[in-house]
């Protein structure tokens, strides 16, 4: 894609298809003879849910859910979109895109809690632990990234590059994710 | 007493809460009930309490209620003194406790410290400085409560100004006078506005647009509640400080946000370090203006800081 606000190539296509299916493969393992909820957060998560629930060979049942996005004049945070399930005993495995600071997450966990499942887990594509607030688990990741901005595969820049197969860096006029991603070895 | 058949009693070390929470109940005929009482009372609990609340948070919400219950319950039944443990917080809805707060200047504590223990002065300013840092930690993680707050309690007092005696005849008069307790009404509308406690004068505007984002996801915070001493001079006065912006209790970490430019934050960074050195047991976070860029972008806010 020839964008102009896009920076380097983080996460080929077939690194990222690799690392789903190895973390399909960790789940399996977990969750054999369960049949956890997979709640996938909208929107972010959507392409990440697709790729890795269909290399899950684990039954399982799919469900989402949306936040409201933080607006000056709204109080607190509030679920937009509900799961349809009673999750009361259920293991449930949420989907993120990204966990960075772990605020919206540390929200998720605690509303879910209340509902009283077995269990309640968290699966994100990317893990950015140097951006974290909140103290949060995640339990399965597919890369973890230090703290850098990136789009691509469900992740968004002003609504565009959601539809990117790989995951790249915003332009960065600085130099400081090139050479951050150089010490990762990246950057193409 | 009036209305009143507890009175819970919160004091800074060496402030002489101790012997006027004594005092009172003696005066009163109430209960007295220190740290060994409280332990004991929680052991015979049905559900054998622990003395301190857990750390998870989930466990601890439960604590919290269960003792709260289990005072409320104590309150209608027999009339007593509670000193410390959290109870100006555990029973700021009753209608039936007076919340006592008992104070006194620095110089004034130093002094009996220095006569207690036999210390001098530099000493005994390490012993009071690390016990008003275990006691306000204490209610901060457990409780989140900013206990030196005058809003939590009926009465203030000053024991440099007032000796015991005169101490507990203040209190009793103000019992007197308070004929309708709505402090716990006045705890719940703080406790539903957020979690400030009082307005806050951020500042910088960045501060307060993290203060709302924590609003939002309901993280309960405190802003500058603590001042770590960082540097004394030879005669025990502290000669540098460092108050991170904000403390988040759920998770027992501060947070310091640095929205200068790199160049001028290494007087801060100098700060942090120092910090982590002499206090390695505090968790703090620096956001600097880069990682805050990030937040404001993923939550779509303009990056408008200076």
């Amino acid at each position: 894609m020839n964008d102009p606000r896009l920076g380097k190539l983080v996460f080929t296509w077939e690194e990222i298809k690799q690392r789903v299916q190895e973390v399909a493969q960790e789940i399996d393992e977990d969750y054999t003879g369960r049949r956890p909820v997979l709640i996938a957060i909208l929107r972010g998560a959507v392409y990440f849910a697709v790729d890795l629930t269909r290399c899950l060979t684990v039954p399982f049942d799919l469900d989402f859910m949306a936040l409201s996005p933080f607006r000056p004049g709204l109080r607190r945070a509030e679920i937009e979109k509900d799961v349809d399930i009673d999750l009361k005993g259920r293991d449930i495995l949420i989907l993120e895109d990204i966990v960075d600071t772990g605020l919206t997450l540390n929200f998720l966990v605690r509303s879910l809690e209340r509902r009283l499942p077995q269990s309640v887990r968290v699966c994100s594509f990317l893990n950015c632990p140097a951006r974290r607030i909140a103290d949060i688990t995640v339990h399965y990741f597919c890369f973890e990234i230090p703290d850098i901005y990136v789009v691509g595969y469900g992740l968004d820049f002003q609504g565009d590059f959601r539809n990117l197969r790989e995951i790249y860096t915003l332009h960065d006029p600085s130099g400081r994710s090139t050479q951050i991603l150089k010490e990762m070895g990246k950057g193409r | 007493m009036g209305n009143f058949s507890v009175i819970t009693v919160s004091r800074e070390v060496e402030s002489l809460g101790d012997e006027v929470a004594l005092r009172l109940a003696k005066r009163l005929g109430y209960e007295f009930i220190n740290r060994e009482k409280w332990v004991a009372i929680l052991r015979d609990h049905r559900d054998s309490l622990s003395p301190d609340p857990p750390e998870e948070e989930k466990e601890r919400e439960e604590w919290v209620k269960a003792v709260g219950e289990l005072l409320q319950g104590m309150a209608e039944r027999r009339a007593f003194v509670l000193l410390g443990r959290g109870g100006q917080k555990l029973l700021a809805q009753c209608s039936f406790a007076f919340h006592l707060l008992v104070v006194a200047p620095v110089p004034v504590r130093l002094r009996r410290i220095m006569q207690r223990y036999k210390q001098d002065e530099v000493t005994a300013s390490r012993i009071l400085a690390e016990q008003d840092r275990q006691r306000e930690r204490f209610l901060l993680r457990f409780f989140g409560v900013d206990w030196r707050n005058p809003l939590h309690y009926h009465l203030v007092v000053n024991t440099a100004f007032y000796d015991v005696e005169e101490s507990c005849q203040l209190v009793l008069e103000a019992m007197k006078r308070t004929s309708a307790p709505s402090l716990g009404e006045q705890a719940s509308f703080f406790e539903t506005s957020g979690f400030m406690e009082r307005p806050v004068a951020f500042s910088h505007p960045s501060e307060e647009e993290f203060a709302r984002i924590l609003d939002f996801y309901g993280i309960r915070w405190l802003y500058e509640p603590r001042t770590f001493p960082l540097e004394w001079d030879s005669e025990g006065n502290v000669v540098e400080a460092f108050a991170p912006d904000f403390y988040l209790p759920d998770f027992d970490l501060f947070v310091e946000l640095t929205t200068q430019r790199q160049k001028l934050v290494w007087r801060k960074n100098r700060k942090v370090r120092k910090l982590r050195e002499l206090y390695p047991e505090v968790k703090i976070k620096v956001i600097y203006a880069r990682d805050y860029e990030h937040i404001l972008r993923k939550f779509d806010l303009e990056e408008n800081h200076e």
